[in-house]
C-alpha cells in the first residue's frame, strides 16, 4: 500500500538525526508564527479579510488585469502575457536576446521553478545566477528546493562549507553560518555588479498603482533591480490584488505566517524602470484560469506562498520536501500538484493525516486539508486508488452488511493475540510493518455493554 | 488570438461566481507609547532606533553611532560629514565599498519597525549597497500598523522606486542560523529627530 510519498520518505528517514532536526526546526518556526500571530488581537479578522480579498480579486481578474496593465504602462513599464510555461520562457529569452544579455541575476521565484526557466536559459547559453542564499547553495549543488520559503532547509552547514570551499574559495573546514553567508555576500556582490539583467518574481501586483511588490529579508531582489538597467518581474495572475489597502492586509500576514517576523526586511514596490533602463512585467496563466473554474479547488489560488502549511504539517516535517513528487511540497503542494497533473502526483495525497492544522494556520484561509480529502475521493476516477485498500474496503463492507458474521468475527478476534508472529507480521499486513498490533480485548465492547447495562438495570 | 485575449477569455469562461469586494474595516492594535514601541521592535528585528540627543546635531550623532565609517554617502543638506554625494556618481559599481549611507525616511510603522521611503537618490542601489544605513525619521511620524501606513502611501507617485525597510538585511538559509548582512546593509539605524 506504499505510495510514492511514503517510499520516498523512507530515504529521508534513514538519516534519523537529520530527520529529527528537520522536524524540530520547522516546528520552531511554527511556534514563532504562533507567538507573532497571537500578539495581534485582530489576527482572525485579517485572515478573513485576506480570504475575501483573494476571492474578490480572483473572480474579477479580467478587470484587474486591465487596470494593472494601464497603470504599469503609464509608469513606463512593459507588460507581457504568457498563457503557459513555454510562452513565459520564450518571452524572457527574447527580452534577454534583444538586449544582448549574457548574464542574468535572479531572485527567488517559485514561478520560475514551475516553468523550468533556468535549465532553458542555461541551455541557450545564458549564465543564470540565483541570488537568494538558499537558492544559490542549491544551484551550486545542482539540487532542488525542498521548501518554498526555506529552500535549503535540508542541507547541513558542513555541506555548505565544503561547497563554498570548492566553488567560492572559502576557508577549508569553516562551516560557520555567519562566515559562509558573508562569503556568499562577497561573491554575489560581484555578480550583482557585473550582470546584464536582473529578474524577480512577485509577491503581489497592485492593480491600482501598477506596481509589483517583492518581499525579501536578504535584499537580493532589491540589489538585483538596483544594479541592472534591464529588469524583468514575472508573476502568476493570482498575485494581482486590487489596491494598497488590500496590500496592507497581506503585508501584516505574510512574514508572520512564514517565518514569525512582523514583516520582511524589505517590502519593495517596483514601479518605474531605472533611469535609462527598462522594466518588464510578465503576467502568467499556466493553468490558473482553469483552476478558478473549479469550485472545490479554486481557493488554492488564494495562496500567498508563505509556507506556514508546511511548517505545521506533521507529515511534511517528518518526511521532507523531496518526498513529494511535485516541486512544491506540503499541503499546498499536494493540492497544486493534483491540479497540475493528477495522474502524476496522486502519490502525494496520502501524505496527510487530515489533522487540518494547515487549514487553521493558512493566512488566506485555504481549506487545504479538506481539499486533500476531496482528492482522495477522486483517486479511483484517475485509476490511482490502491487496489489493496479497495479490496480491504470491499471485505469490510461484506462483513458490515452481515451482522451475524461480524459478531462471530468479533468473538474470534482475541485468538489473534495467541497467533504465532510469522502469521501476523508478514507482507500481507502493511499495518504491522513498523508497529505492533494492539492486543484484542477478551470481550468485545458490545458484549461488555450488554452485560453491564443489564446488570445495572437489574 | 493573442495571449492576453486568450487569458482573459479563459478567465471569463471559467469564472462562474463573482465574489463581492470586501469592505476592509479592521479594528487594529493601537500603541499608546509609539516611540517606545518603535524603538523596542526595531531592536527585535535586529536593527536599532534612537532619539537624537538634546543639543546633539545630526553630524554628531552620525559620528557617535558610526565612529569607524570612513566613506560616507549623502546628498542631504543637513548632513555635512558626508565624504561624497552619490548623485555625482554614474554606476552602482562606484558606490560599492561605501561604509555608510544616510537617507530620509518618511514615516515609521510601530507594529514592525519598518520605515517608508521613496527613492530620492539618483541610484536606487544606494539603499542596499552600503555596509550600514542611517535613516533620518521625524519622531512625530509614527503610525500603528500597515493599515495606517498604506493610507499614507500615495497612489500616484513621481519616483522610480519606493518601499518599506525594517532592520538590516538578514538570512537564516544555513540551518536556520540568523545572520545579518546577507546582501544589503549589515546594520540599519533609525535616528528619530
Amino acid at each position: 500500500m506504499s505510495t510514492t510519498h511514503s517510499k520516498a520518505a523512507k530515504a529521508f528517514l534513514s538519516d534519523k538525526a537529520n530527520a529529527k532536526w528537520h522536524d524540530k526546526t520547522l516546528y520552531m518556526v511554527r511556534t514563532k508564527r504562533d507567538r507573532l500571530s497571537h500578539a495581534i488581537p485582530e489576527w482572525e479578522e485579517l485572515r478573513n479579510a485576506a480570504q475575501n480579498i483573494k476571492q474578490y480579486s480572483n473572480s474579477h481578474l479580467p478587470e484587474l488585469i486591465e487596470e494593472f496593465e494601464k497603470n504599469a504602462t503609464a509608469n513606463g513599464c512593459y507588460v507581457h502575457y504568457a498563457k503557459d510555461a513555454e510562452e513565459y520562457r520564450t518571452i524572457i529569452e527574447r527580452i534577454l536576446r534583444d538586449h544582448s544579455v549574457r548574464k542574468l541575476v535572479k531572485s527567488k521565484s517559485m514561478l520560475s521553478e514551475e516553468c523550468h526557466l533556468n535549465p532553458y536559459l542555461i541551455e541557450k547559453g545564458y549564465e543564470v545566477i540565483e541570488s537568494d542564499l538558499g537558492e544559490r547553495i542549491l544551484q551550486l549543488l545542482n539540487a532542488n528546493p525542498s521548501h518554498i520559503v526555506m529552500p535549503a532547509i535540508h542541507i547541513k552547514r558542513e555541506i555548505v562549507g565544503k561547497l563554498f570551499e570548492e566553488k567560492l574559495g572559502s576557508e577549508k573546514g569553516n562551516s560557520d553560518p555567519t562566515y559562509l553567508t558573508h562569503q556568499a555576500r562577497k561573491a554575489l556582490r560581484q555578480d550583482f555588479l557585473n550582470a546584464d539583467a536582473g529578474m524577480t518574481g512577485g509577491n503581489f501586483a497592485v492593480a491600482s498603482t501598477g506596481e509589483v511588490i517583492v518581499c525579501t529579508n536578504e535584499g537580493n531582489a532589491d540589489m538585483g533591480i538596483s544594479c541592472q538597467k534591464l529588469n524583468i518581474s514575472a508573476f502568476g495572475i493570482d498575485k494581482i490584488i486590487p489596491d494598497l489597502e488590500s496590500l496592507a492586509i497581506f503585508t501584516r500576514l505574510l512574514a508572520r505566517s512564514a517565518t514569525g517576523q512582523p514583516i520582511t526586511t524589505y517590502t519593495s514596490h517596483i514601479g518605474r524602470p531605472r533611469k535609462g533602463g527598462e522594466q518588464h512585467f510578465i503576467i502568467v496563466d499556466n493553468g490558473r484560469s482553469k483552476i478558478l473554474g473549479m469550485p472545490q479547488h479554486r481557493k488554492s489560488m488564494n495562496c500567498i506562498r508563505c509556507g506556514a502549511c508546511m511548517n505545521t504539517c506533521p507529515v511534511y516535517r517528518r518526511s521532507g520536501g523531496y518526498s513529494y513528487s511535485y516541486f512544491i511540497p506540503g499541503p499546498i503542494g499536494i493540492n497544486l500538484g493534483m491540479l497540475h497533473n493528477p495522474q502524476k502526483h496522486s502519490g502525494n495525497v496520502s501524505a496527510c493525516s487530515l489533522c487540518l492544522s494547515c487549514s487553521n494556520v493558512c493566512p488566506a484561509m485555504i481549506d487545504l486539508g479538506e481539499q486533500i480529502y476531496v482528492w482522495r475521493q477522486k483517486l479511483d476516477v484517475f485509476g490511482q486508488a490502491s487496489s489493496e485498500k479497495k479490496l480491504m474496503s470491499k471485505g469490510l463492507q461484506f462483513l458490515m452488511e452481515r451482522p451475524y458474521l461480524f459478531h462471530s468475527a468479533l468473538k474470534m478476534a482475541p485468538i489473534i493475540n495467541k497467533m504465532p508472529r510469522f502469521l501476523l507480521y508478514n507482507r500481507l499486513n502493511a499495518w504491522g510493518k513498523d508497529r505492533e498490533l494492539p492486543q484484542f480485548a477478551k470481550q468485545s465492547f458490545e458484549s461488555w455493554w450488554k452485560k453491564n447495562h443489564q446488570s445495572k438495570n437489574n | 488570438m493573442n495571449s492576453k485575449d486568450f487569458i482573459i477569455h479563459s478567465l471569463r469562461e471559467n469564472i462562474k461566481e463573482h465574489f463581492p469586494r470586501p469592505e476592509l474595516k479592521i479594528s487594529h492594535i493601537v500603541y499608546h507609547d509609539k516611540l517606545k514601541q518603535f524603538i523596542e521592535i526595531s531592536a527585535a528585528v535586529g536593527g536599532r532606533a534612537e532619539i537624537l540627543g538634546e543639543g546633539e546635531t545630526i553630524d554628531n550623532a552620525i559620528r557617535r553611532i558610526f565612529p569607524d565609517a570612513s566613506r560616507i554617502a549623502c546628498n542631504l543638506p543637513e548632513v555635512t560629514c558626508a565624504t561624497y554625494n552619490p548623485d555625482h556618481i554614474e554606476t552602482p559599481t562606484e558606490l560599492n565599498g561605501t561604509d555608510l549611507v544616510i537617507c530620509r525616511g518618511i514615516f515609521g510603522v510601530c507594529e514592525n519597525a519598518s520605515v517608508y521611503f521613496e527613492q530620492e537618490y539618483l541610484q536606487r542601489s544606494i539603499y542596499f549597497i552600503s555596509e550600514s544605513l542611517l535613516m533620518l525619521l521625524p519622531k512625530d511620524q509614527l503610525v500603528d500598523t500597515m493599515h495606517d501606513a498604506y493610507q499614507r502611501v500615495p497612489n500616484e507617485h513621481p519616483g522610480e522606486f519606493r518601499g518599506f525597510m525594517s532592520g538590516p538585511s538578514k538570512t537564516a538559509d544555513i540551518e536556520q542560523a540568523l545572520v545579518m548582512g546577507a546582501h544589503g546593509p549589515r546594520q540599519v539605524t533609525v535616528l528619530l529627530i
